[in-house]
């Protein structure tokens, strides 16, 4: 009986306190706060506290000295009616949901080509990587050259296709251009995610008879999931923030025809251009919240990672 | 086939010992070729392979040879779209150094990169393997928090932490127009932890176990054990983290504003104008710039070891 | 060993970090005292290496007549607006700074510019040599916030070989401009181009419609005013220029503006300003070009493209900095700018520099290009609707009706 309660006691108190009972949870979690405080401080202080700072300026009518007068949430639902809002969500959707697939292969494949033991391997790793180098106002530059209507592209293929200018191939010719030159920093984490896969598995595979594609299928691809969590996430995000060169391709108009009108560069014009800051603040806001929703479906997606 | 939330174990500390020993880890076998003929069709398949590999390699090189080819034309002579220039010449070189400052630029970007980096490459590691490995309370949260701020875009930022560098809290300094400034907003990037937690989390726990049996706190696991384990991600993060900082115009643009302190980028951008762009010289200036990138990513890149045996996915 | 040498790095970093920081942040203190001479910080944008070679001549001038200043120049690159918003929101603006005429009604409405009447009273500086046109696109409710330091309109300018090869003269009026155009096309004087060379831009387009005594706002600035016949016909002809053929645009001749369509010889009439004398001179110095005035329409008519020196709201020595403001842009200052042609004066004192009298002759009728505040975005809309008209998916009755609904957007109304 005595030894039944104490039983009981214990279990009662497990569930209660849980893991905080472990012995040394408590130092761990002061270690822990330990080794992420400074990179909190800097989040904290340079990126949520502008975050906050936004939000609370959306509220209002907020010129570039201070708050002009106090709106309530008619930012918001001005936004609502704002056509040419609506046509930057549409397009950095689209554009979105063409680069990041892209980007993903693209850097998948790469990155097991050059994961591999094959001879001039650094040149292939060089050549892949090589658009992901430079910085978005040299390649852009290049592109427009090259995108010319008597340019390279359309003379290899003889097209006469004036290509960031036309509505209907601005922005895929923008899609196409963040895909080569993003496709090799995507190459780079998955070659680092490749590189966690210890080559027993492999072997293992190879003894059951597995050929190569159905190895990468079904041990590689799955073993990759805390890349792919990794790589969605940061493509996606990425690419709903298009903005650079959308804004040096169209001078700043998103042009030809809104066609490569983004959401940011929709922020950039309100704030900088008009000097809007509270309806620019309410554009963040929006195109945070759409990220955000996007983030966690791919959490509850790829990223359930028991990280304890 | 092992479930798909548990990595396969690897004998403990067989990796790390080997990696340890200066031996390449992960080295696996090759593919016994048994089948009498397959060989030559095997390297019919390796050449084919090649070749293509080869022509893509090319093509994203093309771009690129147009740029160097530009930069080596005199500056009426770029209007032209010809591949190879018709007088080659050296003077957008020459001049992007003797009339613009363009040896400070490289100093003062290979300065904030070289120091981004390496606080990058330290506190990203630390985070991400707390996040990764150690229990706290609100880690969860604290991590959702991390990966929010990924999401917030730079123009957004503009106003807030300019005001905020002017008259820091606290301190009251005024950090504009100083590499401290700089180096305060980019110390470390939330990519860089994302990637390092990642990375962590698909190390096998046995080797911190052991780590414990023998003894090691926190630091001591976090230092002896798990950083020499993820060369490949610190790597990464190297790269990018360098990479980042030297192309890097927006805030480069917003907070060094005296010429002294211009980084590259920011002198690259000397050279286009509303109307008419220099392209001789900036495409001298582009391909200077480029260079210490290549160079660090060559650098960094060899500790992506050969990681998988030909069996696995051959080309 | 290494335990003891891992944590020394660790505690040398830390600590070699904070000194640095401490250092920086004192070092700033300690500088301001040694200063003897009153600094004035000027800030603009490089348009090219000559014009900052011609500033820095300037900036010297002012020094050597005024030995109790020095002025600290820190030019910005690239992004000039988003700087300045920042520096302003932070009440830190420099001491005197470029400000285009197109912002000005933003910054002026917004109270971030400082007012200059008190500081002509007191130096007894006289205004009346300045374009009225140019200076008056810097008031703003009865006070002055700027003075424009040099202006350019547009100008036409053709190709003399061309010219010569089709037996025809730079047109005078709208009617001449179609015909000579025709005349080109026939002798095949431009091969692989166009005859004109015109882009999608309200900021060449609208020069047209002043032509044709069409405006794009009421005087006053509170109504857009552009569904009236005059503008539906000057936008008419623009755009008819290209459905005859006679016209094309930037990408279409493979340039990068029209600019670059003269020097590669792809078009043999374009619209440009003064801008692009230089870029000819630097980058096509071998092609021959004419300069004339814009053609005439039912009356003469141009743009104005202007930028102020002028004073933040919260620069703390606002004195100094109307010394410098006003050498700049004061006859001494002026001439030592423009001398070199790289800018033209915007006084009438000021000498004109050699070849181009085809644009100061234009100042009596050029309105400063700007409009009223908030207008970027439908400046951004009119373009795209433009580019939809010249695409032929839209039409010109179609596009003045967005645009006129967006500028009443903007004007609250």
């Amino acid at each position: 009986m005595f030894h039944w309660g104490r039983l009981l006691a214990v279990a009662v108190a497990r569930r209660r306190f849980g893991r905080a009972r472990r012995p040394g949870a408590g130092r761990e979690a002061l270690v822990g706060y330990g080794f992420v405080f400074l990179p909190m401080a800097v989040f904290v202080l340079f990126f949520i506290y502008p975050m906050l700072y936004a939000v609370y300026i959306s509220r209002y009518n907020w010129g570039i000295l201070g708050p002009l007068e106090r709106v309530g949430w008619k930012n918001y639902t001005s936004l609502y009616h704002d056509t040419l809002f609506r046509r930057a969500i549409k397009n950095t959707l689209e554009y979105t949901v063409w680069v990041v697939p892209a980007q993903m292969a693209l850097g998948l494949l790469m990155a097991v080509v050059v994961n591999q033991r094959i001879r001039f391997r650094t040149f292939f790793r060089g050549a892949f990587y090589f658009p992901s180098l430079a910085s978005s106002a040299a390649i852009t530059a290049i592109a427009i050259y090259l995108l010319n209507i008597d340019g390279l592209i359309n003379k290899i293929f003889g097209l006469n296709i004036a290509w960031f200018y036309d509505t209907r191939t601005a922005l895929p010719a923008i899609t196409a251009l963040n895909a080569w030159t993003t496709a090799g920093t995507m190459m780079l984490f998955y070659l680092a995610a490749l590189q966690a896969i210890p080559t027993d598995v492999y072997e293992a595979a190879a003894i059951d008879g597995a050929g190569p594609w159905r190895t990468f299928w079904k041990v590689t691809f799955p073993l990759l999931k805390p890349g792919h969590f990794f790589v969605a996430v940061v493509s996606i995000i990425g690419a709903m923030k298009v903005f650079d060169q959308n804004y040096i391709v169209s001078k700043g108009t998103g042009g030809p025809d809104y066609s490569t009108y983004s959401i940011v560069l929709d922020i950039y014009n309100t704030a900088i251009k008009d000097a809007q800051l509270g309806l620019a603040a309410a554009m963040g806001v929006v195109l945070f919240v759409v990220i955000f929703v996007l983030t966690i479906l791919q959490w509850a997606f790829f990223g359930r990672q028991e990280a304890a | 086939m092992a479930s798909e939330n548990e990595p396969i174990k690897p004998p403990p500390l067989a990796a790390l010992d080997e990696f340890l020993a200066g031996e390449e880890v992960a080295v696996g076998s090759e593919v016994p070729a048994g089948i009498p003929g397959r060989a030559t069709s095997e390297r019919v398949q390796k050449i084919i392979a090649y070749i293509a590999l080869t022509l893509i390699a090319a093509l994203f090189f093309v771009p690129f040879l147009w740029s160097l080819s530009t930069s080596l034309k005199p500056l009426p002579e770029t209007a032209n779209f010809s591949l190879l220039p018709h007088t080659w010449t050296l003077a957008g070189y020459r001049e992007v150094w003797t009339k613009f400052d363009f040896a400070r630029y490289m100093g003062n970007s290979a300065l904030l990169a070289g120091t981004i980096t390496f606080s990058s490459v330290f506190l990203a590691s630390l985070g991400g393997y707390a996040f990764a490995r150690l229990r706290f309370p609100g880690r969860n949260i604290l991590f959702f928090l991390v990966l929010g701020t990924l999401m917030i875009p730079d123009q957004l930022r503009l106003v807030p932490i300019y005001r905020m560098l002017t008259f820091f809290p606290v301190t009251h300094w005024n950090l504009v127009d100083t590499y401290q400034g700089y180096w305060a907003i980019k110390m470390v990037s939330a990519s860089a932890l994302f990637l390092m937690r990642q990375y962590f989390l698909t190390i096998p726990r046995d080797l911190e176990e052991a780590a414990k049996l023998d003894g090691a706190g926190f630091f001591k696991t976090f230092w002896r054990v798990m950083l020499p384990l993820a060369g490949p991600a610190l790597a990464a993060v190297a790269i990018l983290e360098f990479q980042g900082t030297w192309n890097d115009f927006f805030w480069a643009n917003l907070i060094l504003q005296s010429p002294p302190h211009w980084t590259v980028q920011v002198g690259v951008a000397q050279f286009s104008f509303q109307y008419g762009t220099l392209w001789n010289d900036l495409m001298a200036a582009t391909m200077i710039a480029l260079a210490p990138v290549v160079i660090v990513y060559l650098f960094f890149q060899r500790y992506f070891v050969a990681g998988v045996a030909s069996a696995g996915v051959k080309g | 060993m290494r335990r003891f040498l891992t944590l020394a790095s660790l505690c040398a970093i830390v600590v070699f970090s904070a000194v640095i920081f401490v250092a920086g942040a004192q070092a700033r203190f300690e500088s301001a005292k040694a200063v003897a001479k009153t600094t004035v910080t000027l800030t603009g944008w490089a348009s090219s290496p000559a014009e900052t070679a011609a500033l820095k001549t300037t900036i010297r001038g002012f020094e050597r007549s005024h030995p109790a200043y020095s002025v600290n120049y820190a030019p910005i690159n690239g992004d000039y607006p988003a700087a300045m918003l920042a520096k302003f929101a932070a009440r830190k603006p420099p001491d005197v700074f470029y400000v285009d005429s197109n912002v000005a009604p933003d910054w002026m409405s917004q109270g971030v510019l400082a007012p200059l009447d008190s500081y002509i009273k007191k130096t007894h500086y006289s205004i009346k040599p300045f374009f009225p046109r140019l200076l008056s696109a810097f008031r703003y409710k009865g006070h002055i916030y700027g003075f424009p330091k040099d202006w350019s309109p547009l100008a036409m300018e053709t190709n003399n070989a061309m010219m010569a090869k089709a037996g025809v003269k730079p047109p005078k009026t709208w009617a001449q401009l179609v015909s000579v155009a025709k005349k080109l096309k026939a002798a095949n004087a431009v091969p692989g181009g166009q005859p004109v060379c015109i882009d999608p831009d309200w900021a060449r387009m609208l020069a047209f419609v002043y032509q044709n005594k069409g405006t794009f706002l009421n005087a006053a600035k509170t109504r857009p005013t552009l569904l009236t016949p005059a503008v539906r016909q000057a936008v008419n002809f623009y755009v008819g220029l290209q459905n005859q053929g006679l016209s094309g645009t930037h990408d279409k001749l493979g340039v990068g503006w029209c600019g670059e369509a003269l020097g590669k010889e792809k078009a043999a009439i374009i619209f440009e300003g003064n801008w692009v004398v230089g870029y000819m001179h630097d980058t096509f110095p071998n092609v021959g070009y004419k300069i004339s005035p814009m053609p005439k329409g039912k009356a003469y008519g141009n743009l104005g493209f202007t930028v102020s020196y002028s004073i933040g709201k919260n620069t703390k020595n606002k004195a100094a900095a109307f010394k410098l403001l006003s050498y700049l842009t004061g006859p001494k200052g002026m001439r030592l700018w423009t001398s070199q042609g790289i800018a033209l004066p915007s006084r009438k004192d000021v000498k004109i520099p050699a070849g181009r009298s085809a644009f100061i002759k234009q100042a009596g009728y050029a309105h400063a290009w700007q409009f009223a505040p908030g207008f970027s975005k439908v400046i951004d809309t009119a373009n795209n609707e433009l580019q939809a008209v010249f695409a032929g998916k839209e039409s010109v009755e179609a596009m003045l009706v967005k645009v006129q609904s967006a500028a009443n957007d903007a004007l609250g109304g």
